[in-house]
């Protein structure tokens, strides 16, 4: 979930009001939001938002228009936003995208903002919320990345081209001599940092002036001359790129809203592409794209579980800052310019629920009548665990991820294949266990200190590779016990394991079997009904030392699922 | 009522001590071995705790003299003495000849000077002597072995380990000596221990506790351990049965136990049965098609990026999806298929689909259900869930989801909100909750319930909602579906007295063995 950070004291001054921790609290609710952190005396307020979806809400200025719209039900107009059949003018603001670009980062968008002079606290919060929405919304800037660029100082038309990566060069930001791209990708932390998204590609996405000077080389670093504004300036250009047309509008209008709501002037860009987009090969930007989307109020009523009138919805939809018109029983919405998360009906009725009040709707106990059931599964290892500890076996519960040196190599078993994870964070946790004995091998490794004798269990999920399944897998359920004492043998955990059967009404035989985690002729594979359902034996002393285990060791491991299933071919 | 303690908990080995001797008479261990038939361990556990509580004190520390014999002696007293010997050979060769010292020697495998110390006694007691060949020969005829009074000696031995000096008399006295170790002979036939012997007697304390004894009844006769023989002969019909200290320290005794978190998810699962959901469970593997796809979670979702799951490198894929979901899904992805979603407008990509992970979320199961779901229903699963995330004390690779769904004709919003004051009151045992609107990928509308817990205060209990049709009619359901998780790891945390997640897995015997639910 993102989190932003906010200077409490411009936050407090847009929404017009200072509430206190609770009030504040409430009416966060309604835009999905919680306070995570709030150091007035620093002036940070610390904010997170719960939804993915509302990428509007990651700004102070988007914030405060949300909950500002809930309190006095005025919806922000915003008219600086073209759309099909409504098209503002440009002038000479104009973007020419390269015809290279299209299979390496197509889209642009863009738009001045002018009137008010930069000040250290827009500044800040400006870069916090470009930071937020390229990096979540924009997925650490591979779908949209932004700069903001110093207006006054350059001329239209701008050039998005497909660049050479090596004969392209300029000063990039918090450097002061001149660089390749190529060379910017190597040695500048924001190249190193973001260059895994254009590296496999032979030219670069790059953005210059109409006198050639540098704006930047989205999406990794703004130029150190045009791209770097100053506390002072009130004209600015705002661009932003990426592979997707919908999301970079959504973040373009989201972007020039809040500018709006700052007070700025905003002045459109005409983007010329030489190729087709979903509207058209010329867009001018902020464009307002989003569809109305329409709900049948009895739907609401019946999702929700009240009978809500039309004027009701109509009225919750509203509080939302949602533009919406009524006809008979079927609200029309036409979902704000920096929202995009309207795609069906029931989007709109989660709109009716918040705009009306969670407190609104009582809890109904639900009336349906249904069998509750455990699995069989969990009947059978209910009973099977009873009898282990019934046994004096103590119970244990282990973490299904471990390293192959603990999985494979301790057990004296280097070609076994276990489930390995393609992208470990950790060695500790890089494979998914085949069988629960390493677990409770480990037990013992750590337990020497405990008093003697041990005898211990698990009941849990194992996986293991098998080609005949859809998954080439299977998740099965096992018991593992094992028994650790001066004189611990086979007889002894076979004189477990046949209790264990004998209770369970049920018998098993052994046969014998070579194992190398096994003392050879002490241990037995487990057969149910004909067939191998398990293992039990003592532990050979080369798997002992590999663990650090200085008492004998019996352990066995049975699947429960296998008798389950032989019980019911059996049926 | 000290004292009262202190004459209930006597030792029956101390009770017949302060009973058998009166006052100033000398208690010593040999008296109470041997006049009460107590071996040398229980005489010294007697003499140790009647000291120790100051009913007995040592009155005279004198030092004794014992004999006992050594292998040697006991060989000279089965095959007999050199001299025996040498007198039995001389006699027995008598006819045939006369032998010298070292053939005689030879014959008897003895060592020289043992012979020649034997020659020199019954020479000196006038029964051999030397021809001029140098052989021996009887002096005087006679049945005399010529040491009878060693052989006396030795037989002493015969039942005793050990013979005080004062039994022996004056010529014994003299004749043993220099027969022992430690007194010149290095290999004697008999060793000498210097014993020290001490005297003790009853104390002023002792003697009224003997007093105190009797009139209780109290004999050190009463019955300790009840065995089976005792229960047989029926003896106990007449004895009494003898206090025992109720406030030693009990012994640890080692039991087999549940493991107190199992036991937590049990009752949980026994909660959620009792609240009329049935038990659903799936595979540790999962395609991303159940995992997020058949959720409505697009395929470029932030949530499903490599950093957020974890890929399998061996198996890839899945063989195959099932159909028609297959299908359906992917068209829903793309362009809402029949559902009046506008969808994600992108193209699916049947190939990342078959993609298998770790199970991320417990969810996939609710998803996998519906197919196959009972209209009304209920479903629940306590599920073991993987994440992309560095293990310390609030995170773990593995854990533990609890989710489930409840579908029917007539469940909606206010249902939902009923399902979850019921997990409230009956899970967390809360009395106070609140509702706040909340956001999945995959419900809408989309709600949260916080409660206030007694020692956590106020935490989000769980997080619900309707799922989306672009989930439900994919699979095949028309009803409104409730999806529901818990969150629970921070009550089994507070249930098991803990602070760290990663103590519920741990692998430390001990800590398990003395782990309690409170």
């Amino acid at each position: 979930m993102p989190k932003i950070e906010l200077q409490e004291k411009t936050f407090f001054e847009m929404l017009g009001t200072r509430p206190s921790r609770e009030e504040l609290t409430e009416l966060l609710t309604v835009a999905k939001a919680e306070i995570d952190d709030w150091q007035p005396e620093e002036n940070n307020l610390r904010i997170e938002l719960n939804d993915t979806n509302r990428p509007d809400l990651w700004s102070g200025p988007g914030l405060v228009r949300q909950l500002r719209v809930y309190q006095d039900g005025k919806i922000p107009e915003y008219t600086f936003l073209s759309k099909e059949g409504s098209v503002q003018q440009t002038g000479e603001r104009i973007i020419q995208v390269d015809k290279g670009l299209r299979d390496i980062r197509p889209y642009i968008a863009a738009f001045i903002a002018r009137g008010v002079p930069m000040t250290e606290a827009i500044l800040v919060d400006m870069i916090n919320s470009q930071e937020k929405l390229c990096w979540n919304y924009g997925r650490k800037r591979s779908t949209i990345a932004m700069g903001v660029y110093r207006a006054d100082l350059m001329k239209f038309p701008v050039h998005y081209r497909a660049a050479d990566p090596e004969k392209t060069r300029f000063i990039p930001l918090d450097y002061s001599w001149e660089m390749s791209l190529r060379e910017i990708l190597k040695t500048h932390p924001k190249g190193v940092e973001f260059g895994w998204i254009v590296e496999n590609f032979d030219r670069f996405p790059y953005l210059e002036d109409d006198q050639g000077q540098t704006l930047s080389f989205p999406p990794i670093i703004n130029s150190a001359h045009l791209g770097a504004v100053e506390i002072g300036d009130s004209h600015h250009f705002i661009e932003l790129t990426g592979p997707d047309l919908d999301s970079l509008l959504v973040a373009c209008s989201i972007v020039a809203c809040d500018f709006a709501d700052l007070g700025y002037e905003i002045l459109p860009v005409r983007i010329v592409y030489p190729f087709d987009t979903a509207y058209g090969q010329e867009l001018v930007t902020p464009y307002y794209f989003q569809k109305p989307v329409s709900l049948v109020v009895s739907e609401a009523s019946r999702l929700l579980g009240e009978e809500i009138s039309a004027e009701e919805a109509e009225d919750s939809v509203r509080r939302m800052g949602n533009p919406v018109t009524r006809s008979g029983n079927t609200l029309t919405v036409s979902p704000p310019p920096y929202r995009n998360d309207f795609l069906h009906p029931a989007d709109v009725i989660e709109e009716v629920m918040i705009g009306r009040g969670m407190d609104s709707f009582e809890p109904v106990w639900p009336e349906d009548f249904t069998v509750g059931r455990l699995s069989e599964i969990e009947i059978f290892s209910r009973e099977v665990r009873e009898i282990l500890v019934g046994l004096g076996y103590q119970e244990m519960i282990y973490s299904y991820l471990g390293s192959r040196r603990d999985f494979v190599e301790r057990m004296n078993m280097s070609g076994e294949k276990v489930i390995e994870i393609a992208n470990p964070m950790s060695e500790s946790y890089e494979c998914l266990r085949n069988s629960q004995l390493p677990n409770l091998l480990n037990s013992e490794s750590v337990s020497s200190n405990a008093v003697y004798p041990h005898r211990i269990f698990e009941v849990g999920n194992v996986a293991y590779l098998d080609d005949r399944e859809n998954y080439g897998s299977r998740t099965v359920t096992r018991l593992g016990f094992l028994f650790c004492d001066r004189e611990a043998s086979f007889n002894d955990v076979n004189s477990h394991l046949s209790a264990v059967f004998f209770y369970l009404s049920r018998e098993y035989a052994l046969e014998p079997v070579e194992d190398p985690r096994f003392v050879s002729g002490r241990l037995g594979a487990v057969l149910y009904k004909g067939r191998r359902i398990g293992v039990v034996g003592e532990i050979h002393p080369v798997v002992l030392e590999n663990w650090g285990i200085q008492q004998p060791t019996a352990a066995g491991e049975i699947e429960l699922d296998a008798i389950l299933e032989r019980d019911s071919e059996g049926r | 009522m000290e004292r009262e303690q202190l004459i209930k908990e006597l030792h029956p080995l101390e009770i017949r001590v302060l009973l058998h001797f009166g006052k100033d008479e000398s208690v010593t261990p040999d008296r109470v071995q041997e006049e009460l038939g107590y071996k040398p361990g229980q005489s010294n556990q007697a003499f140790s705790w009647l000291t120790a509580k100051q009913l007995i004190e040592e009155t005279e520390r004198r030092m004794s003299t014992e004999y006992s014999i050594t292998d040697l002696g006991r060989e000279y007293k089965e095959r007999g003495t050199p001299e025996e010997r040498v007198m039995e050979l001389v006699r027995s060769v008598r006819k045939q000849g006369s032998l010298t010292l070292p053939e005689i020697t030879n014959k008897l495998g003895l060592e020289n000077k043992d012979v020649g110390s034997a020659y020199g006694a019954l020479a000196k007691a006038g029964l051999l002597a030397m021809n001029e060949a140098k052989q021996v020969i009887l002096k005087v005829e006679s049945a005399r072995s010529g040491s009878e009074n060693t052989r006396e000696l030795l037989e002493l031995f015969d039942d005793l380990e050990t013979v005080p000096e004062q039994d022996l008399s004056e010529a014994q006295k003299t004749l043993i000596r220099p027969l022992s170790r430690k007194r010149g002979a290095d290999r004697g036939m008999f060793r000498v221990v210097d014993r020290e012997q001490v005297s003790y007697r009853l104390t002023p304390a002792g003697l009224q506790a003997a007093k105190e004894l009797r009139a209780l009844g109290m004999t050190g006769e009463e019955i300790g351990q009840i065995t089976p023989e005792l229960l047989r002969s029926e003896k106990w019909k007449s004895a009494t049965f003898r206090s025992y200290n109720i406030n030693t320290p009990p012994l640890r005794v080692l039991l087999g136990r549940k493991n107190p978190y199992v036991e937590f998810l049990e009752d949980l699962k026994d909660k959620l049965n009792a609240l009329g959901f049935e038990e659903f469970d799936g595979p540790l593997l999962e395609t991303e098609f159940w995992n997020c796809d058949a959720l409505f979670m697009p395929q470029f979702h932030a949530a499903r990026d490599i950093h957020d799951v974890y890929y399998v490198k061996n198996p890839t894929h899945a063989k195959e999806i099932e159909q028609p979901y297959l299908d359906q899904v992917a068209a829903c992805h793309e362009n809402g298929w029949t559902t009046g979603s506008l969808g994600w407008r992108y193209p699916f990509d049947r190939d990342f689909t078959r993609r298998m992970i770790l199970r991320s979320q417990g969810t996939v199961l609710s998803a996998k259900a519906l197919p196959r779901a009972k209209v009304p229903g209920r479903y629940f699963g306590v599920v073991r869930c993987f994440r992309y995330d560095k293990v310390d004390a609030t995170h773990l690779a593995d854990f533990y989801q609890t989710e489930g769904i409840a579908l029917g004709e007539s469940v909606n919003l206010k249902t939902l909100l009923g399902l979850l004051k019921m997990f409230a009151v009956e899970v967390a045992g809360a009395k106070e909750f609140k509702f706040v609107p909340g956001y999945f990928p995959f419900t809408e509308p989309s709600v949260e319930i916080h409660i206030r817990h007694p020692e956590l205060g106020w935490f989000e209990l769980g997080g619900s909602g309707i799922f989306r049709p672009e989930v439900t009619k994919p699979l095949g359901i028309e009803v409104p579906v409730l999806a529901w998780g818990l969150g629970i790891d921070r009550m089994a945390l507070v249930a098991l007295g803990l602070n760290d997640l990663r103590d519920l897995f741990t692998a430390d015997i001990e800590q398990v063995r003395l782990r309690r639910r409170r």
